[in-house]
C-alpha cells in the first residue's frame, strides 16, 4: 500500500517554553492511500492538538519523533505549503472571515496552492462551473457562496462550508476536525455524503470525532483511540460500537 | 499695501522659516478685508503645532520647517474621471471644464471670501488667506441648482512645486444634489485644499476623496460643511497620507432632519502620517451622523483619528449618532493615536462609540494560511476586507479605484 499519512513517535507541547504542556506523547500512526481512519477519545486526550500540530499552527511545539505525508516532512513546512502539499483540515470551529466571500476566498485558497504547486489558475467559468454544481450537493446556494465565508452562517452550514472547500481543494490527505458537532441528523448525512464522495484510491483521511454517530455515515477502515497523548487501541469499525457501549472507561481500563 | 511684512510677523508667535515665507506671499497678494481676517485667525496659531490640543498628534509647523519644492511632482494618478467634470488646480492656476453638466454653475471670484469658522481650522484659515493670484481667481465658487448630470471631479496636483493652495466654496440648492469627487495626490511641498459646503433643504451631496502625498510633502485637505433641512451628506475618504497628512471635516448639523455619513480609511507605510479628523455639531433637532474610520499601519507609519460629536442641550435633541474607529497595527514600530470624543449635553439623544485598535487575528491568518494563502497574501487579504467596509459608501464611478489602489498598496507593503 502506499504510504500517505505517517505518525512515528510524535510529541507535541502546547504554550509558551516556561508554561509548555505535553499533549502529543509518542503517538504513532499510519493511514494508507484509499482508507478512512478515525480517531477517537475523550475530552483532553488531544485530538484537536494533534490536527494542530500536523497542520502547523503557531503555538504547538513539536519535541519529538516524525511527521510525513507521501514521505515529505510535514514538520519542516510552512501551514500554505502543507496545504499545496495536500493537507486540508476541516476545522472544528471554522473561522469567520468579515468582507471576504466565500467564493472569492477559495479561488484564491485553489489558485494558491495552485501557484504553489507550479500549476495554471482555474479559469473563471470552470471555478463557477465546480463551485455550483458541489454547492449544489451540499445544499449551499449561490446566494450563501456570496456571502463573507463563515459570517452569519449557522453551526451545521459552517461544516457544510467546510466540506464545500474540502471538495473544492480536493486535497490528498483531509483531516476532519469534530465534524459531526453541531449537525442535526440531516446535515449529517449531507456531510458524510460529500466526505464519501471523495473516498478515493488515491485519498486518505483521519476522522476525529467523539462519538460513533458519525461513523455510522463514513465507514472507518481502522478505529484508534487516544488518550493521554498516543493511540493505546486500534481495532476496526466494531470498536467504535464498543466505545458507544461500554465508554472510554471500560475500554481504557482495559487498555490499561 | 498698509502693512509691511515686519507688521505681519508680529502677529506671529516666533513664526519659523516656512511662516514668514507665507507671511511674504500674503503681503504680495491683493489687499481686502475678507482676506485680512482669514490671515489674522491663522496667525493666531500660525502652523498648527504639538502644543495645541486638537494637533497634538500633527505637528505642521515641525514638518514643514521651510516652504520648498518636493523631489518629485505628484507620484500617483487622481482617480479615473471618465465621464466627469474636472476641475484641476495646479500651482500655475486652475484649469476648467470645457462644458458643465447640467445642474452646475461656476462663479469665479477675483475678490477674497469670508469663512466661517475660520479660528477653529487654522490650515483652512490659511488657505482662504493665501489661495488666489493678483488678478486671478481666488475663490471658485459651484452652485449647484439641480440634480448634476455628471460627477464633478476636483483634482490638486503639483509637479514639484513649493505650495499648492486651493479654495473652493459649494452651494447646493433646495433639492439639488452633486456627486463630488477629489483626488488630492500631492506634487508640491505644502498642499492645502480649503473646501467649503453648504446644503440647502433636502439637498445631497457625495463626497469622496483620495489623498497621496509623497515622504517628503504636507498636504492638508479641510471641509467646513454645513447641513440643511433634511440634507444629506455622505463622504467617503481614503488617505495614504505623506510627511504629514491631515484630512478634516468640520461639519454642522444646521437645520432638523439632516443625514451624515462621514466615512474613511488610512493606509501608512513608513516614513507617512495621516490624520483624520472630523467634528460634527448637531446644531439642530432628529439629525443623524454616521461615521466609520478604518486604518492600517505599517512599522514606521502614523495614522491619527481624531473624531468630535458635539450635541447642545436643546437643538441637539434626538440626535442619533454612532462613530466607529478601528485600525490594525500591522507590524511592531506602528503607531496609532486615537481620540473619540463625545460631548452631549441633550438628554434624550441616542449617542454611541467604539474604538479598537490592534493586530490581525491570528486565528483568521492560521485558518487562511492552512487553506494554502501564504501568509503574506492573507494579511493583505484580511486587511483589504477590513478597510474596504469603510469605503462602501463611495462613488460608484471610482469606489474600485480606490479599492484597487488600497489593494495594490497592501500588496506592495504587506509581508
Amino acid at each position: 500500500m502506499r504510504p500517505m499519512l505517517k505518525l512515528d513517535q510524535l510529541s507535541a507541547t502546547v504554550g509558551e517554553d516556561d508554561e509548555a504542556k505535553a499533549i502529543i506523547n509518542g503517538l504513532s500512526l499510519y493511514v494508507p492511500a484509499g482508507e478512512v481512519h478515525a480517531i477517537m477519545g475523550p475530552n483532553g486526550a488531544g485530538k484537536s492538538t494533534l490536527s494542530y500540530v500536523l497542520t502547523g499552527r503557531d503555538g504547538y511545539e513539536v519535541t519529538g519523533g516524525s511527521a510525513t505525508l507521501e514521505g515529505d516532512d510535514l514538520l519542516d513546512m510552512d501551514p500554505e505549503d502543507r496545504a499545496a502539499k495536500g493537507l486540508f483540515l476541516s476545522f472544528q470551529y471554522p473561522v469567520e472571515i468579515p468582507g471576504v466571500p466565500v467564493m472569492t476566498f477559495v479561488r484564491t485558497a485553489m489558485n494558491a496552492q495552485r501557484k504553489a504547486r507550479g500549476e495554471e489558475e482555474i479559469s473563471a467559468p470552470d471555478f463557477i462551473k465546480k463551485s455550483r454544481e458541489l454547492g449544489k450537493q451540499l445544499n449551499l446556494t449561490p446566494d450563501m457562496l456570496k456571502r463573507p465565508l463563515n459570517v452569519g452562517f449557522s453551526g451545521g452550514e459552517k461544516k457544510r462550508l467546510e466540506i464545500f472547500q474540502m471538495m473544492m481543494l480536493e486535497p490528498h490527505f483531509a483531516i476532519l476536525d469534530e465534524t459531526d458537532s453541531g449537525l442535526d441528523i440531516d446535515a449529517l448525512r449531507t456531510v458524510a455524503d460529500g466526505v464519501n464522495a471523495l473516498r478515493d484510491p488515491e485519498r486518505g483521511m483521519l476522522v476525529i470525532t467523539h462519538y460513533q454517530r458519525l461513523l455510522d455515515h463514513i465507514k472507518p477502515d481502522k478505529v484508534h483511540v487516544l488518550a493521554g497523548g498516543k493511540i493505546i487501541k486500534t481495532g476496526g469499525p466494531e470498536l467504535a460500537l464498543r466505545l458507544e457501549k461500554e465508554g472510554y472507561d471500560g475500554v481504557l481500563g482495559e487498555a490499561a | 499695501m498698509v502693512l509691511s511684512v515686519t507688521d505681519l510677523k508680529d502677529k506671529f508667535r516666533n513664526p519659523g522659516p516656512a511662516e514668514l515665507e507665507l507671511i511674504a506671499r500674503y503681503a504680495m497678494l491683493p489687499e481686502s478685508g475678507q482676506r485680512e481676517r482669514a490671515f489674522e485667525a491663522f496667525a493666531e496659531t500660525g502652523l498648527p503645532h504639538r502644543r495645541m490640543e486638537a494637533w497634538k498628534w500633527t505637528d505642521f509647523k515641525a514638518a514643514v520647517k521651510a516652504v520648498e519644492a518636493p523631489e518629485q511632482g505628484a507620484q500617483s494618478a487622481p482617480l479615473p474621471a471618465a465621464g466627469q467634470a474636472v476641475i484641476e488646480f495646479t500651482a500655475g492656476g486652475v484649469t476648467l471644464p470645457d462644458t458643465l453638466p447640467d445642474g452646475i454653475q461656476l462663479h469665479e471670484r477675483t475678490d477674497a471670501q469670508a469663512l466661517s469658522d475660520a479660528e477653529e481650522v487654522p490650515l483652512g484659515a490659511m488657505t482662504a488667506a493665501l489661495a488666489g493670484r493678483v488678478g486671478g481667481l481666488d475663490t471658485l465658487i459651484i452652485e449647484v441648482t439641480g440634480e448634476a448630470s455628471a460627477p464633478l471631479h476636483i483634482v490638486t496636483r503639483g509637479d514639484r512645486d513649493e505650495t499648492n493652495f486651493a479654495r473652493v466654496s459649494i452651494i447646493v440648492r433646495p433639492g439639488a444634489s452633486l456627486d463630488l469627487v477629489e483626488s488630492h495626490v500631492g506634487g508640491a511641498g505644502f498642499s492645502s485644499f480649503l473646501l467649503e459646503l453648504s446644503m440647502q433643504e433636502g439637498g445631497a451631496v457625495r463626497r469622496t476623496v483620495l489623498q497621496r502625498g509623497s515622504a517628503d510633502e504636507a498636504q492638508a485637505i479641510t471641509a467646513v460643511v454645513n447641513l440643511g433641512d433634511k440634507s444629506e451628506y455622505v463622504q467617503t475618504a481614503l488617505a495614504f497620507g505623506a510627511k504629514v497628512a491631515r484630512l478634516e471635516t468640520r461639519l454642522t448639523h444646521q437645520e432638523s432632519g439632516s443625514h451624515a455619513t462621514l466615512n474613511g480609511a488610512y493606509l501608512c507605510a513608513k516614513g507617512f502620517h495621516a490624520d483624520y479628523t472630523s467634528h460634527v455639531r448637531h446644531g439642530a433637532p432628529s439629525s443623524v451622523t454616521r461615521q466609520v474610520t478604518k486604518g492600517a499601519v505599517l512599522d514606521g507609519g502614523t495614522g491619527v483619528f481624531q473624531g468630535k460629536f458635539h450635541v447642545p442641550r436643546t437643538i441637539g435633541q434626538h440626535t442619533d449618532a454612532d462613530m466607529q474607529h478601528q485600525a490594525l497595527l500591522l507590524e511592531d514600530g506602528a503607531e496609532i493615536f486615537a481620540k473619540p470624543e463625545l460631548e452631549i449635553y441633550a438628554d434624550d439623544v441616542e449617542c454611541a462609540h467604539g474604538n479598537t485598535s490592534g493586530a490581525l487575528d491570528p486565528n483568521q491568518l492560521f485558518y487562511m494560511r492552512q487553506r494554502g494563502i501564504p501568509e503574506a497574501q492573507a494579511r493583505a487579504l484580511l486587511t483589504e476586507a477590513f478597510v474596504s467596509e469603510a469605503l462602501e459608501e463611495a462613488n460608484d464611478g471610482v469606489r474600485d479605484a480606490l479599492l484597487d489602489a488600497a489593494r495594490s498598496f497592501l500588496a506592495e507593503t504587506v509581508a
